[in-house]
């Protein structure tokens, strides 16, 4: 099984002949072709509907994870726990947001940016 | 207390992971309020621990709803969902008329995939159409749902996957509850259980807080939970403690039957266990057995609570009395395999022959013509052994 990454809302190519694979692909919702340019997958649940498809060619493709702190990309593979960690989801917590001392409270109030609710004056 | 109960969230803000997930989730509340959803209800995803169920009560602190939790392992038929939601609506109009008050109201039904669609009258449908009234929002969770078996639901409701947790996440949580209880944890216990507890909040929590008593986290690093059938024998074997044997049991809900049958064998083979006590085990064994046949048969899994206690006594016992489990394969556990499979093949065979012979199909040979023939022939035995033994000689 060979693993590719890509991001969310940019275009990249599938190094494989889809044939009658092409239909099926272009049906999905979320996923999208330009022609000349390649697939853009939009979001997470695209990406597993796509995967499914390509994992009869032996192709995964996985998303580039993103720090929900700073927006940076994370590299997986300098993680200190890649091997206990299953890879699959596109946030996460880069290092030096992690050793961040201020770490709860900053990511509390990102996640309230995030999610667009209300603190509480309990939370705050 | 608990710690997982102590802290668990009360709003979406403090809940650790899953932020597109809990994202997709206030966005289809929204909608559904506005009346702009295309989904009637939404589908929760994912493995146990991860924060599911804590989501949909914090969702529903977050937007002033009140949450009717009903567990498939108590409401699987529709009459019974229905007598749930019916009495409910009465009691909220009664308490609008003495209070003032209107609470809004979010059912939530859990384990969704326990409901099977076959089996449960109609459960799968009543859900899907209290969805489909919009009269409440109406959010499903699941840990491994069929996509063919619960196909309506897929399409009708909006899917939302929840994942495991990063040991980053999980490292920010532990780091909340050290803070919350005033602990002086080293990190590096920390940053261990993270990478142990595999992504599983609720595992992560309690290995913590077993930590702040001292206990060594290589010890209490294993989940009770799924645990493989070989190696929950050889822990509930080796129990001597009746809390513990019982939390194995109703960790592993799935394996019950298993168990059973292995400790039939155990318990019938055992060379040290007395005869005054084999026949007091075994009649506990076969009480068990029924009572979980039934069970199974009725569909009222409403009882487990009752059977896991009269398990977990009976290995109890057994162990007390001298039982061991020394790794053997019962005999059923290949029957089941072996057996079955040819049995399978042959009856299919022999069903298609005779079926053919008296020009029927084998669906309507197997259906209607055979057990007639049974009857007859359970009937007419003795004429029938008269024949064979004219015909054959034997």
């Amino acid at each position: 099984m060979q693993y590719m990454k890509i991001r969310y809302g940019e275009t990249f190519s599938i190094p494989r002949r889809l044939g009658n694979l092409f239909r099926e692909v272009v049906r999905i919702k979320g996923v999208e072709y330009i022609k000349g340019k390649g697939f853009i997958v939009r979001d997470y649940y695209a990406l597993s509907n796509l995967n499914k498809i390509l994992a009869r060619l032996g192709l995964i493709l996985t998303p580039e994870v993103r720090c929900f702190i700073c927006g940076k990309y994370v590299d997986c593979e300098k993680c200190e726990f890649r091997n206990n960690c299953k890879r699959d989801v596109t946030i996460c917590i880069c290092d030096d947001c992690l050793n961040n001392k201020n770490i709860l409270n900053i990511y509390l109030a990102k996640q309230n940016k995030f999610l667009g609710l209300k603190l509480s004056s309990s939370q705050k | 207390m608990v710690w997982t109960e102590k802290h668990r969230p009360r709003s979406l803000n403090e809940i650790i992971g899953n932020e597109e997930a809990k994202l997709e989730l206030v966005r289809w509340l929204r909608n559904w309020e506005e009346g702009k959803s295309d989904f009637p209800g939404i589908l929760l995803v994912g493995p146990p621990g991860i924060g599911k169920t804590t989501a949909v009560h914090a969702l529903a602190n977050d937007f002033s709803y009140h949450v009717v939790e009903l567990n498939a392992s108590e409401y699987r038929t529709a009459e019974k969902i229905y007598e749930k939601l019916g009495s409910l609506g009465r009691s909220y109009t009664l308490e609008r008329y003495f209070t003032g008050r209107e609470r809004r109201i979010i059912v939530f039904f859990d384990e969704i995939d326990g409901i099977d669609p076959k089996e449960d009258r109609g459960g799968l449908d009543a859900v899907i159409e209290i969805a489909g009234k919009r009269d409440f929002p109406v959010v499903a969770a699941a840990n491994v749902p069929d996509p063919q078996k619960h196909k309506k639901l897929f399409e009708l409701f909006k899917v939302v996957e929840f994942r495991q947790l990063t040991p980053k996440h999980i490292i920010i949580l532990l780091k909340r509850i050290v803070e919350r209880e005033g602990l002086k944890i080293d990190y590096e216990i920390i940053k261990k259980i993270a990478e142990r507890a595999r992504g599983d909040a609720r595992l992560a929590i309690n290995m913590l807080q077993a930590a702040s008593l001292g206990i060594p986290v290589e010890s209490i690093s294993q989940s009770l939970e799924n645990l493989p059938l070989d190696e929950l024998l050889r822990r509930l074997s080796s129990s001597i403690s009746y809390y513990e044997i019982k939390q194995l049991i109703d960790a592993n809900s799935s394996l019950w039957e298993d168990v059973i049958y292995t400790y039939f064998d155990i318990i019938a083979r055992s060379p040290v266990l007395k005869f005054d006590a084999k026949i007091q085990l075994l009649d506990a064994l076969s009480k068990i057995d029924i009572y979980l046949g039934r069970m199974n048969k009725e569909r009222q899994f409403f009882y487990l609570r009752y059977l896991s206690h009269l398990i977990a006594w009976l290995i109890y016992n057994a162990n007390r009395s001298g039982a061991v489990y020394d790794g053997r394969i019962p005999e059923y556990r290949l029957y089941k395999f072996v057996f079955n499979r040819d049995a399978r093949e042959e009856f299919t065979e022999l069903s298609e022959a005779l079926g053919r012979s008296i020009h029927e199909s084998r669906r309507k040979f197997t259906l209607y013509t055979l057990p007639t023939f049974c009857k007859l022939v359970k009937r007419k035995y003795s004429k029938l052994c008269e024949w064979v033994k004219k015909v054959y000689g034997w």
